[in-house]
């Protein structure tokens, strides 16, 4: 049977609308209220992320950033709109497939989020247990990434052992072992000083260049006027600017 | 599933978690040994039934007169009792002791007593011994067949003298159960909190499973497996337990009774018997209780 006119067009047209412009993260029309608080934590915000960017979302406290960041990971669902990664609709995703959405996204905190009874080694080779990956295979990359972020030499360490660089490189490690579809990183550099910080950009830059799509949450004005990368500013839940060479913003 | 990865994480949970886990051992075995003294007194209830069933018999009495005259049942009242008592349904059959046949067995029974001094042939009378077809109905059939029939003087069911112990075996059972139960509820508890102060002091590993995209199965298998150990580590120590109080402590206490086949003695078939019930009942307890509380209280 035929398909009915218009549709198969349409399947193309999406067909290469994806492979074209391969979006890979996408939200529309995005509302976030709790309960608690009568003004909207984000406003019909739509934004469009393709393969590849590196993007700075920037705001103060309170502007939706890490509302945003919850949304893409699924630990919130958003109360109207839809969300995108890839090609899953997250706010729709059924429970058990949070785990194959998540295994699609790396992420970083400020707080690095480290196990501290494991070891360096240990730390990036537990997300892969976890995900019930091989052990061949996690003896194989393991090594490879801490290479990447340059701590071949302290794989044996405890995290107490590291300086705050250090733990964020692990924590990067863990997040890009698995290797994501998008870096997710929330104010990876608030908890460090400005040198350790321009270490920090130059490892997620380098992660960038293999391919990865990066998101980055920041406060640090210095970090984002330095890389002139695409700024997504967030004020009240609004998206209030969406540039593709930004710097943080001027007269602050 | 990598299941020494599993095996870490809940050798870990136990280690971290070492006086809980005791407290939540001891009660779980406490709670699982009395539901097992409560099956081995059912076990033995039954087996005690099985015991009596070939032996007790109901008695019918004849008169003092009757017990006299008639040594062999032949005559017509006694034959015609007889004849009755053959014809009921729940009858299995009917035989005939006379006087002198009674005071033979009294004497033998009571062999070397003062009691066999007091006896004279003409005090016991004859009677007609019913074996039943069927425990149950069988007696107070053969009570309303022989009620107001001449010749006979009383029936006597032996099984009212069984049943005082029957009366005392099922005692002992629901006293096992209802203390079980009490127990099972303390159990239940303990292993409630253990499972939710084991995720809560696990959960920053937690938190990074579910971040890199394990499975809720995975993140909360150990904790699950947590409290089938202990359960099932329980149910060892309850089953050790009745073997311990079957050797020091009931085959000494039912020595007198079991010699004269009064009680059947706890077998160690019957805990053997046992003990895989109560393997299944706490590792299923704890399972339930652990998924349950997972559901509930902690975040997948």
């Amino acid at each position: 049977m035929a398909p009915p006119a218009g549709h198969g067009e349409l399947t193309r047209q999406d067909h290469r609308w994806a492979v074209l412009s391969a979006v890979v993260i996408r939200l529309d029309r995005v509302t976030k209220l709790y309960q608690a608080s009568t003004r909207p934590a984000l406003d019909r915000v739509s934004i469009s992320v393709e393969t590849g960017e590196f993007v700075f979302l920037i705001g103060p406290s309170g502007s939706g950033k890490s509302t945003l960041l919850r949304l893409l990971l699924r630990e919130d669902v958003p109360t109207r709109g839809t969300v995108h990664v890839a090609d899953l609709n997250v706010a729709r995703l059924p429970p058990r497939r949070v785990p194959r959405l998540r295994q699609r996204i790396g992420c970083v905190f400020q707080d690095f989020r480290l196990l501290p009874n494991k070891t360096v080694v240990g730390n990036v080779a537990f997300a892969l247990e976890v995900i019930g990956k091989r052990p061949a295979m996690i003896k194989k990359v393991v090594p490879e990434v801490l290479e990447l972020v340059g701590l071949a030499g302290k794989a044996e360490r405890m995290p107490h052992e590291l300086s705050g660089g250090e733990q964020q490189r692990v924590a990067i490690a863990r997040a890009f072992v698995n290797r994501p579809l998008v870096l997710l990183a929330d104010e990876p550099t608030g908890n460090l000083d400005p040198d350790t910080s321009q270490d920090i950009m130059a490892l997620l830059e380098r992660i960038h260049r293999t391919g990865t799509t990066v998101m980055m949450a920041t406060h640090d004005n210095s970090v984002v006027d330095s890389m002139r990368r695409r700024v997504i500013e967030l004020d009240l839940g609004r998206v209030v600017r969406d540039e593709s060479r930004g710097v943080y913003g001027v007269g602050r | 599933m990598r299941s020494d990865l599993v095996a870490r994480e809940v050798l870990t949970g136990l280690r971290r978690n070492v006086t809980m886990t005791i407290a939540m051992v001891l009660t779980t075995s406490i709670s699982l040994g009395l539901v097992g003294a409560g099956l081995l007194a059912v076990r033995t209830i039954d087996r005690t039934a099985e015991l009596y069933s070939d032996r007790v018999e109901v008695q019918v009495a004849l008169t003092a007169n009757l017990s006299a005259i008639d040594v062999d049942c032949g005559q017509a009242i006694c034959a015609g009792l007889r004849a009755t008592l053959a014809g009921l349904p729940l009858v299995e059959s009917v035989r005939f002791v006379s006087q002198q046949q009674a005071y033979v067995r009294f004497k033998e029974l009571f062999a070397g007593q003062a009691l066999t001094e007091l006896a004279e042939p003409d005090t016991l009378p004859a009677t007609l011994r019913v074996r039943l077809a069927d425990q149950e109905a069988g007696a107070p059939a053969v009570r309303a067949a022989m009620a107001g029939r001449v010749g006979v003087r009383t029936v006597i069911d032996q099984r009212d003298v069984v049943a005082k112990l029957f009366d005392f075996l099922a005692g002992v059972r629901n006293v096992m159960f209802a203390l079980a139960l009490v127990q099972a509820v303390a159990a239940l508890l303990l292993i409630s909190n253990t499972v939710q102060v084991s995720a809560y002091t696990r959960r920053t590993e937690v938190g990074v499973m579910r971040l890199v995209g394990a499975t809720r199965w995975y993140t909360q298998l150990p904790f699950l497996i947590e409290a089938v150990v202990t359960g099932v580590v329980g149910a060892v120590i309850a089953a050790v337990g009745l073997l311990a109080g079957k050797f020091l402590f009931v085959d000494r206490l039912l020595a007198e009774n079991v010699s004269a086949s009064v009680v059947p003695p706890i077998q160690l078939v019957d805990i053997v018997w046992v003990a895989p019930i109560l393997v299944m009942i706490g590792a299923g307890i704890a399972a339930v209780t652990g998924y349950v509380t997972l559901r509930l209280y902690v975040r997948g």
